[in-house]
């Protein structure tokens, strides 16, 4: 069943194109990568998706309403001299959700040593930890992750990818964006290469590896897109 | 009911752990207290000069009703813009009225607190208490409005204050400037702080060349408004 998809979505600001002809689907319960490097268009597509921009042309679907979908975009949002659980609070009651949940998801983030530090107190990896905590304390049935990991050290960033694959074996689909190849092979099912704005590239990432004889030692992402581009990713 | 309820809540914590917006609430009757304070114990001050002299407890109630409560409420919204925290509310469903609703009504709260210290200090008792009182919350209502509408349209704390200081300057102190210069004063005739002003000088020396509810009127007309301005700014700018 699709739960996310879009159909020859084009958007320009102004003279920038930057999304051209973009078309794919993910299914219920699978974790779909967007990749690309800086400035071809994954932000764009996730700003799409959840309505925070308009498409010039093409459809675009998402399969549950706004407050079934959980968020981690680039800017965190957190209302930063409140403290981790009133952060999670002010959800929670939006949502009309037990207290006790709070509690829970901090455990589930490693936070629950910080539950009365106030956000501006924490540490970059805290932070998004909290974003973590915040995008999935309702149970959402999406999740979108905008460079979920991005300037997190690997202990962090494993404990990360760690909560979304529990995620995706509860039923959420995760829809993340990232610029980083070996992070989009060992999490998603399927990923959808961008540049300049077009899909290069789409399918399983092992065999979008295996399409282009890029298995060195490991499955070498970042190698197919080199040689779909000629250009490096950063 | 939810996001009213969340909202207020957030409001509340987070203006308690927020020295800028905390102060603007607390200086205002402090100073009016201390300044009140000196100027009755000045050595050799007569009964007759002390008469006559400006109120210091109204003269900070309308600075305060009239600047203080422009800049707060503007500062509130352009933050939570500027951090896209509104962003994440409307995605979780909130309606920007709620949110809205939800951080202005922590604002009048606090603002009718500071009213209330204001009566104590001036020692307002019966019908001034009320009248005080009635013509601080028409002025803090205006003025939160007013501020409201500045962080809609400036979306960041930067240009929120340079768009809203200007404005905040002219209508905290247009009443005193009115006092020396006749074209000032006309234009100064329809803005509320200026009845605020006509109302306490009613309270302080009991003189007033019209009837009080008539300047009740101009500051509830100059709030329906306000409102109309906002709702305008609300629909071209949205909130998240």
């Amino acid at each position: 069943m699709t739960s996310v998809s879009m159909k020859d979505v084009q958007k320009s600001f102004g003279k920038n194109h930057v999304l051209r002809g973009i078309t794919f689907d993910t299914k219920v319960g699978e974790i779909f990568g967007l990749l690309g490097p800086s400035g071809s268009g994954k932000t764009t597509i996730i700003n799409i998706l959840t309505k925070q921009f308009g498409v010039d042309s093409g459809e675009c679907f998402v399969s549950v309403g706004s407050n079934e979908i959980g968020l981690m975009l680039e800017h965190d949002g957190l209302f930063s001299r409140l403290s981790c659980a009133d952060n999670l609070h002010v959800f929670r009651e939006i949502y009309g959700i037990p207290k006790k949940r709070v509690e829970e998801v901090l455990e589930s983030v490693g936070l629950s040593n910080a539950t009365k530090t106030s956000a501006d107190k924490l540490s970059k990896g805290m932070r998004q930890r909290l974003v973590i905590a915040r995008a999935i304390l309702h149970h959402p049935k999406i999740l979108f992750l905008d460079e979920p990991t991005s300037a997190l050290d690997p202990v962090t960033a494993r404990g990360i990818y760690k909560l979304i694959m529990e995620l995706r074996e509860k039923g959420s689909t995760i829809f993340l964006t990232t610029h980083n190849m070996e992070e989009a092979t060992n999490l998603c099912d399927r990923v959808v290469m961008l540049h300049d704005g077009k899909i290069i590239e789409q399918g399983n990432p092992k065999e979008i590896c295996t399409r282009y004889n890029a298995i060195k030692t490991i499955h070498d992402l970042e190698s197919v897109f080199i040689q779909l581009t000629g250009g490096g990713l950063k | 009911m939810r996001p009213l309820k969340a909202l207020f809540k957030k409001q509340f914590k987070d203006t308690i752990k927020n020295p800028a917006i905390l102060i603007q609430f607390i200086i205002f009757p402090i100073i009016a207290f201390v300044i009140d304070h000196l100027v009755t114990n000045m050595y050799g001050i007569t009964e007759e000069a002390l008469a006559n002299m400006p109120n210091q407890v109204t003269m900070q109630a309308g600075i305060f009703a009239g600047m203080g409560l422009i800049m707060v409420p503007m500062g509130i919204i352009a933050e939570d813009m500027d951090k896209k925290s509104l962003r994440f509310l409307s995605m979780a469903g909130v309606r920007p009225m709620s949110y809205l609703m939800g951080v202005n009504g922590v604002m009048l709260a606090a603002a009718l607190c500071t009213a209330i210290a204001f009566t104590l200090i001036g020692g307002f008792s019966g019908t001034d208490f009320w009248i005080f009182l009635a013509a601080m919350m028409s002025g803090s209502i205006a003025s939160i409005i007013l501020g409201s509408t500045f962080g809609l349209l400036a979306g960041n704390q930067q240009s929120a204050s340079a768009l809203a200081f200007p404005a905040a300057i002219v209508i905290g102190f247009g009443p005193m400037m009115a006092q020396f210069n006749d074209d000032i004063a006309r234009v100064m005739h329809v803005v509320y702080t200026q009845h605020f002003n006509v109302i306490a000088e009613y309270l302080n020396f009991g003189i007033s060349d019209a009837p009080l509810w008539h300047s009740f009127a101009i500051m509830w007309a100059n709030t329906a408004v306000l409102l109309i301005l906002f709702a305008l700014a609300y629909r071209s700018k949205g909130i998240a």
